[in-house]
């Protein structure tokens, strides 16, 4: 293997998470000479794709939890593997599994979507419908007997077919849906409230009974509890989230990447960034920084070789610490490996329509100061499993213990939730995830990128953030990610 | 020529990740060219950067575009093939059949494919560059154990086609003696790669936006969970209003 000691790059970038490898595509086809690193053996970084074999390895390495856990990304990681009965379905083999670190759910009108079109990314890549949204009892609310899940509507159809809201309900419901379509134009409506818990901004303007809100709150996809949920966040998401559905087809608005969540965004991002010029190492990070001159950097890298570059990016998991760290967001999440496949997740989303890969179920708290368990399940259409099981993807906004612990009882209400058969659990990771963040001055060359967020629907903010980056490097400012086809690989027609 | 699909039953056309791999120059690139373009560069370059090249291959009961991630150049840092082969269908590994070591290289990156591929990927094991030997063909090639560092050119043949056969054989890899400078085999490979991938594996197109468009997306056919992100782009305004 050749040494990159003494080597001269216009931009070192460390770790192959989603931010991370976008900026790399972007400034390799920019024409800069590109190092991208990554500490680790594997590409992906928080937002990998683990098959079981790697998830174990990745378990025991991020097991802390003493003192060093209150700092750090992922602590707490552990693995329960369930006894299966005489004949019933085991877990396959390792690699039949490709488990999602990072299983957001993208909007239609996400930029990111957008961005993976003009960059041609979008080829290489298989995006699924998440179709259904769905809501189950409250926690506690359940005494035992089976809980039932029911399909959140997703629109005005939806709602007139619904008969679990009466004709008043309705009508209030349909009032919010039109208010929202375009609330940005009717300030005086809503900003007043803006501080304001979402509940009480439904109830009081616009009658709609506690019945309505767990559902109106799930299509926001804040971990947040209700009380803690405020109008003035709350209502672009839900406008988010209905201004997308039919973009890409009838009867849904979100997609998923297929084989492994925003890993496959990242991993077709460095293979397109590799055929950009970029030059790719695993398993190498950065030990220490310095300048070298005024508009150089020096880096010392794990394996003692010396380079320079002019610029320096990555996220704060990857670079030495140098500024303040603050945690962001916590989350307890969990994997979940499940078979019967959950097929009543998946209902097609319209006649004829695609197939969705994707559902997302809410399961509130028993009271509205406690934030609700966020399920987003996954067929093994998604390529994540095979396909006598189901992938659900737990988190809660708890520290470890309590969020353990709801996370538990959310999984098993949503596979008591069918009567049909027993479903259970085959296999599930547990850990806890904390959003770290780090400021540094605006002066060096050096760009701390923001993890991907926490939060279950992909915000605009890494994609905006990663053009800043491309900007500041660059000096452009249009033109991010936009590519000409190239000779080879053009589309076909 | 296959690009417009019959009014009647266009055949069915299905994207397969390829990745290729193989020791430094034994002709990885060469192989993708005569390939793409049936054309040769005989004092060609190394690969800088990595390559992407798509070519179309004609079944004579559908269609299979090869989508080829060539990892050359980048081998030295050995860190792009783990991302080439994530997902994968297929991979063509070459080794030189005037360098034993090359075959070694060859049996390496077989090993880490079944290792750490998709189960069910299709691996082809090529031994490239006969045209440098095919004057001896006939007789058994063979020589000494080592290469020589006397040795010109490399031009004597020092893995016979049975140690290649029996190694692909045992592993379970299809198996070719090609020469990208002639042609020879070169098609055949990648042919018998089409045929080798299970009709399960094949779900449509990958290459969402261009291709056999009404085949690929949202139109209800068999088993289709693809969304096509370009689908805003035929209907309706780019931005806002699916209210």
């Amino acid at each position: 293997m050749e040494t990159l000691d003494g080597t001269e790059w216009d931009v070192v970038i460390a770790g192959t998470g989603l931010p991370q490898s976008l900026l790399a595509l972007s400034l390799s086809r920019s024409g800069k000479s590109v190092l991208h690193l990554d500490r680790n053996d594997y590409y992906g970084g928080n937002e990998a794709a683990l098959s079981l074999s790697e998830a174990r390895d990745w378990a025991t390495k991020h097991a802390a939890t003493g003192e060093e856990a209150h700092n750090t990304t992922f602590s707490h990681a552990t693995i329960q593997e369930n006894a299966v009965e005489e004949g019933g379905i085991k877990l396959s083999q390792p690699r039949a599994y490709s488990l999602a670190l990072a299983p957001h759910v993208i909007h239609a009108q996400s930029k990111l979507l957008a961005a993976l079109v003009s960059s041609r990314m979008h080829n290489q890549l298989e995006f699924q419908a998440v179709g259904s949204w769905f809501l189950a009892e409250p926690l506690s609310e359940n005494d035992g007997s089976r809980s039932h899940i029911t399909r959140v509507p997703s629109g005005r159809e939806d709602i007139f077919r619904d008969n679990t809201f009466d004709l008043r309900a309705k009508r209030s419901l349909m009032k919010f849906l039109r208010f929202v379509q375009n609330y940005e134009e009717q300030p005086q409506a809503w900003q007043s409230d803006a501080e304001r818990p979402f509940p009480d901004f439904l109830q009081q303007k616009f009658g709609l009974p506690p019945s309505s809100h767990g559902a109106l709150l799930s299509l926001t996809l804040l971990p947040s509890a209700a009380n803690s949920t405020s109008t003035g966040s709350a209502l672009p998401l839900i406008a988010r989230h209905l201004r997308s559905i039919g973009v890409f087809g009838p009867g849904f608005g979100a997609v998923l990447p297929k084989w492994g969540g925003l890993a496959e965004i990242a991993q077709v991002a460095c293979r397109a960034g590799a055929v950009g010029g970029g030059v790719y190492v695993l398993k190498k990070g950065i030990d220490s920084i310095s300048s070298a001159s005024e508009d150089h950097i020096k880096l010392v890298l794990s394996d003692g070789e010396k380079i320079t570059t002019r610029w320096l990016a990555g996220c704060s998991d990857d670079l030495p610490p140098i500024g303040t760290r603050e945690i962001t967001g916590r989350m307890t999440r969990s994997i979940s490996i499940v078979t019967p496949p959950l097929v009543q997740l998946f209902p097609p989303t319209s006649e004829g329509g695609v197939t969705p890969a994707g559902a997302v179920v809410i399961v509130p708290s028993s009271t509205a100061d406690e934030p609700p368990v966020q399920i987003v399940a996954h067929s093994h259409e998604s390529g994540e499993c095979p396909s006598t099981q189901s992938v659900l993807y737990g988190s809660v906004a708890l520290p470890y213990e309590q969020g353990k612990t709801h996370l538990a009882a959310a999984v098993e209400a949503v596979l008591q939730g069918y009567e049909e058969s027993s479903h259970h659990s085959l296999w599930s990771l547990c850990y806890h995830q904390n959003n770290v963040r780090e400021e540094r001055g605006p002066s060096t060359n050096t760009i701390v990128l923001a993890h991907a967020p926490l939060e279950l629907g992909l915000s605009d903010s890494t994609f905006d953030e990663v053009k800043l980056a491309w900007q500041q490097i660059t000096g452009e400012t249009e033109g991010f990610m936009v590519f000409e086809a190239r000779e080879g690989m053009e589309d076909d027609d | 020529m296959s690009d417009s699909p019959a009014p009647s039953a266009p055949k069915p056309s299905s994207s397969v990740k390829l990745v290729l791999l193989g020791e430094a120059a034994v002709g990885k690139s060469s192989l993708v060219l005569r390939f793409v373009n049936d054309a040769f560069e005989p004092n060609k370059e190394p690969t800088i950067g990595a390559a992407f090249l798509t070519q179309k291959c004609n079944l004579p009961n559908r269609t299979i575009k090869f989508e080829i991630w060539d990892t050359a150049g980048q081998e030295r840092f050995a860190s792009l093939a783990p991302m080439y082969y994530r997902n994968a269908q297929s991979a063509l590994v070459v080794y030189d059949i005037t360098k034993a070591s090359s075959l070694v290289k060859a049996k390496h990156w077989i090993a880490e494919l079944q290792r750490q591929a998709s189960p069910g990927i299709v691996i082809a094991l090529v031994g490239n560059k006969l045209d440098l030997v095919e004057d001896e063909e006939e007789g058994e090639a063979q020589e000494g154990e080592g290469e020589g560092e006397g040795e010109e050119d490399g031009k004597v043949r020092r893995v016979s086609t049975k140690e290649g056969k029996d190694y692909a054989d045992e592993e379970n890899l299809l198996f070719f003696e090609t020469s990208a400078k002639s042609g020879h085999n070169v098609n055949e490979v990648f042919t018998a790669i089409a045929n080798a991938i299970p009709e399960t594996s094949l779900k449509g197109p990958r290459g969402g936006a261009g291709g056999a468009t009404q085949a690929a997306l949202g139109s209800g056919a068999q088993d289709n969970s693809r969304v096509n992100l370009n689908a805003n782009a035929d209907a309706g305004p780019k931005e806002g209003c699916a209210c």
